[in-house]
């Protein structure tokens, strides 16, 4: 076995070769685990939203609350349908609510954009004990005092602590509050009270969707059964796990396949960078090559080791840019959730797959690229090398 | 023999080397145009978009919609030539459960004429205007979903409950490359009728033609300055403001896909330096001589930046060749058919082309910078002496 260190000092006597050649590699990684943090990122906060032991149900042919229409007189009915949990006082754990979408200013960047705004009821935090105020007070009942989220705030004018916007025309709302939800989508919104949204917005005596807490996730099916089997309803049930898997679906496949694509050509090009560098490696060192064999080194530890070195060039170009692309962690990207035609703030998320997946391949770019010339090493004959 | 003509002779030195820097370009360029054409595609609805349109739509939020009689007030406004009106419909088609297009409820009897890139054969758009029940649909949206003249289609929405029928009377196909061409349009008539009388006499948005594209602007504002004291505000926007704020809400992805256009250059421009570093590494022997025979430092860097810039064309000009197919034949039509809402027209533009093949040639003289500055740097002795 040709020791490490041989390598290592081949590596290090031409630094401007491999640092290109790491270099090149490392842009390559850092693309490719930024994209799958971004994938990771949007599947965790629409799934964070999502509650395994949770059914939302819409209006029959809605995918999205958006556009679901629920009568008022129908949620007494799905509240009391098989499954659905009691709190401690024997009440029925639920949520009837309306979303709509405003068009508010973007704060620092031009334009408006969508922001959801949800109408909920004076009892939301009992139905989702994972929301808590970071700033701020709860709002009065009733009043035209609103909570927004803690990703959007300061995104939009008029939506941070303390500050006023209108949800119609001269229909100011307060922001008395700012809340964290474990990073779901709920916190790109803003939530008003019920009746204040419906009159607002013209929508009085409906709502777009009741959410209810099942006593366990097995329990979805008998609870479907109650809400569906009455046609003259028009309702549908899903799991709130699955409805945010599928608003997710498009998106987070979108960023996977051009994130995918784009890595995948340049992977291709950094990996014609490597057989490059390893192809002049063993040419400029046939003596030495020579030298190794006529000392007795086998023709599969000349291989192994011209293999190790490419290996050992892309782990450290990996190991660069998988570390370069922890940095983006701290950045917020907002985008326009297609399923719900609302602004939502996604995260970086560096998930230790990601960085494993990003490694992995850098390390089978070297052996990939450096496989044929380590192969044309090992094939020198040592006379004919050491002669020259 | 020409100084070019060494320079170009240089490159054959290592026909290899040579052949994997060129594909390892070429790669690099295939990637930087089909982003290119992400971008490019992307903002060409606000480019291709028409100047005298103007789109009145309600000022809150487009979830809500406008009466009926708006049409009338906006007919009857100065430079007005031309109004229609138009309702989202949403729908898809059972049979084809996965496949989401946008259908539009539209007043048939001004709708083309607003709209004259859209082009019916005479005929048809008469069957189409007379018949209640009739819709047109895109070209590429029939293709893609088997639809043929005369076929008959039920549609659901998230919208509208209940099954709607409808007659595929006309397919319709595109004069401007930023009109959809997977669009499904059928009367406003015949859903308006269809509603309970509560919902009925409902617009959408109202598009008009103005005589004046100059002053385009300035009637929007005065549309809404009528408006602003009616129950429903409005706002109206040119067509190509309308687009460029529906662009702006992706603006995120927009900036990340230009930043990742510009790593493909550098790991490009890493791959080329690297492969002209290492020809001048090996030949320092020769430009010793070369200097020794009369030549100056600065022939030396000539030669060592054209051999790099003729590299980087060469590169280009394959990088060109591979993507148009690969963008026009395979992924534009993809594109087309599946995401013509956001992408009508996905191609490669001659624009674009010519931008690669100079960015190609530029970096490839960037990329030569270090090692031809090194190259003229050196002593005529140390030179000759020097072993690789």
């Amino acid at each position: 076995m040709i020791p490490i260190r041989y390598n290592l000092r081949s590596l290090s006597v031409r630094k401007a070769t491999t640092l290109a050649t790491a270099g090149g590699i490392a842009l390559v990684v850092f693309v490719l685990a930024s994209s799958l943090m971004l994938s990771a990122g949007i599947r965790k906060t629409l799934g964070a939203s999502g509650k395994r032991d949770n059914a939302i149900v819409l209006r029959m042919g809605s995918d999205a609350e958006l556009g679901s229409v629920i009568e008022e007189s129908s949620v007494p009915l799905i509240l009391a349908a098989p499954g659905v949990k009691a709190d401690a006082r024997g009440q029925p754990l639920g949520a009837a609510e309306i979303v709509v979408v405003g068009a508010m200013e973007k704060l620092g960047a031009e334009g408006v954009t969508n922001v959801a705004i949800r109408g909920v009821g004076d009892d939301v935090m009992r139905f989702r004990p994972e929301v808590h105020l970071v700033a701020g007070r709860p709002p009065k009942p009733g009043t035209d005092e609103a909570l927004v989220g803690a990703r959007i705030r300061g995104r939009i004018r008029g939506v941070d602590l303390g500050q006023t916007f209108d949800i119609k025309k001269n229909r100011p709302v307060t922001v008395v509050g700012v809340f964290e939800a474990e990073g779901s989508a709920y916190e790109s919104e803003i939530w008003v009270d019920r009746e204040i949204l419906r009159q607002a917005y013209g929508r009085e005596g409906i709502v777009s969707s009741v959410r209810v807490r099942l006593d366990s996730p097995t329990k979805f099916d008998a609870f479907r059964a109650g809400v569906e089997n009455d046609k003259r309803l028009g309702l549908s049930a899903v799991p709130e796990a699955l409805f945010y898997e599928k608003q997710s679906e498009g998106a987070s496949l979108f960023v996977s396949a051009l994130g995918g694509v784009v890595s995948v050509f340049f992977a291709v090009g950094a990996m014609i960078g490597a057989m490059i560098t390893m192809y002049a490696a063993v040419a400029n060192r046939q003596r030495e090559i020579g030298t190794l064999r006529a000392l007795g080194f086998s023709r599969s530890s000349v291989l192994g080791s011209f293999l190790l070195e490419a290996v050992l060039l892309s782990a450290v170009g990996g190991g660069v840019g998988a570390l370069a692309s922890l940095a983006m962690g701290f950045v917020h990207l907002s985008m326009v959730n297609l399923a719900s035609w609302s602004e939502v703030v996604f995260s970086f998320d560096p998930t230790p797959q990601v960085i494993g997946v990003a490694l992995a391949f850098a390390c089978g770019m070297g052996l990939v690229g450096g496989l044929f010339p380590a192969v044309r090493a090992a094939r020198t004959s040592p006379l004919m090398a050491i002669r020259g | 023999m020409t100084l070019a003509g060494l320079a170009v002779r240089n490159l054959a030195r290592n026909r290899f080397r040579l052949l994997l820097t060129v594909v390892g370009v070429a790669v690099a360029i295939v990637a930087f145009l089909l982003l290119r054409t992400v971008i490019w595609a992307w903002a060409s609805g606000a480019e291709w978009a028409a100047k005298d349109r103007l789109v009145t739509r309600h000022k809150v939020t487009f979830v809500m919609t406008l009466p009926r009689r708006y049409v009338e007030d906006v007919r009857g406004a100065p430079h007005v030539t031309a109004v229609t009106w138009a309702n989202w419909f949403g729908g898809k088609d059972p049979r084809h459960d996965r496949d989401f297009f946008q259908a539009i409820a539209v007043d048939a009897a001004s709708y083309l004429a607003v709209y004259d890139e859209m082009k019916v054969s005479e005929g048809a758009a008469d069957t189409w205007a007379h018949d209640r029940q009739g819709a047109i649909v895109g070209d590429v949206l029939a293709r893609k979903l088997g639809w043929k003249v005369g076929d008959k289609v039920a549609l659901q929405s998230g919208i509208y409950p209940g099954d709607w029928q409808f007659n595929v009377d006309a397919i319709y196909t595109a004069t401007s490359k930023s009109i959809d061409r997977s669009t499904f349009v059928f009367h406003w008539d015949y859903l308006n009728d269809s509603l309970p009388p509560e919902r009925r006499d409902k617009v959408g948005w109202i598009v008009s033609r103005v005589d004046d594209p100059a002053h385009v602007a300035d009637i929007g504002v005065a549309l809404d300055r009528r408006f602003e004291d009616l129950d429903t505000p409005t706002l109206s926007q040119d067509e190509r403001s309308f687009n460029a704020s529906f662009l702006a809400m992706f603006s995120a992805v927009l900036k990340a896909m230009n930043l990742v256009s510009a790593v493909i250059l550098v790991i490009m421009t890493l791959i080329l330096g690297n492969t002209i570093a290492m020809g001048v590494r090996e030949r320092t022997g020769e430009y010793g001589v070369l200097r020794a025979i009369g030549f100056r430092p600065v022939h030396v860097a000539l030669w060592v930046v054209g051999e790099s810039v003729v590299l980087g064309a060469l590169g280009g000009a394959l990088g060109v060749a591979l993507a148009f197919p690969f963008i026009n034949l395979g992924v534009g039509r993809f594109v087309e058919e599946n995401m013509g809402s956001f992408f009508p027209y996905f191609r490669l533009e001659a624009a674009n082309m010519l931008l690669a093949l100079l960015v190609a040639a530029l970096l490839g003289g960037l990329a030569s910078a270090l090692p031809a500055w090194r190259a003229c740097r050196l002593h005529v002795v140390d030179a000759v002496r020097r072993v690789a």
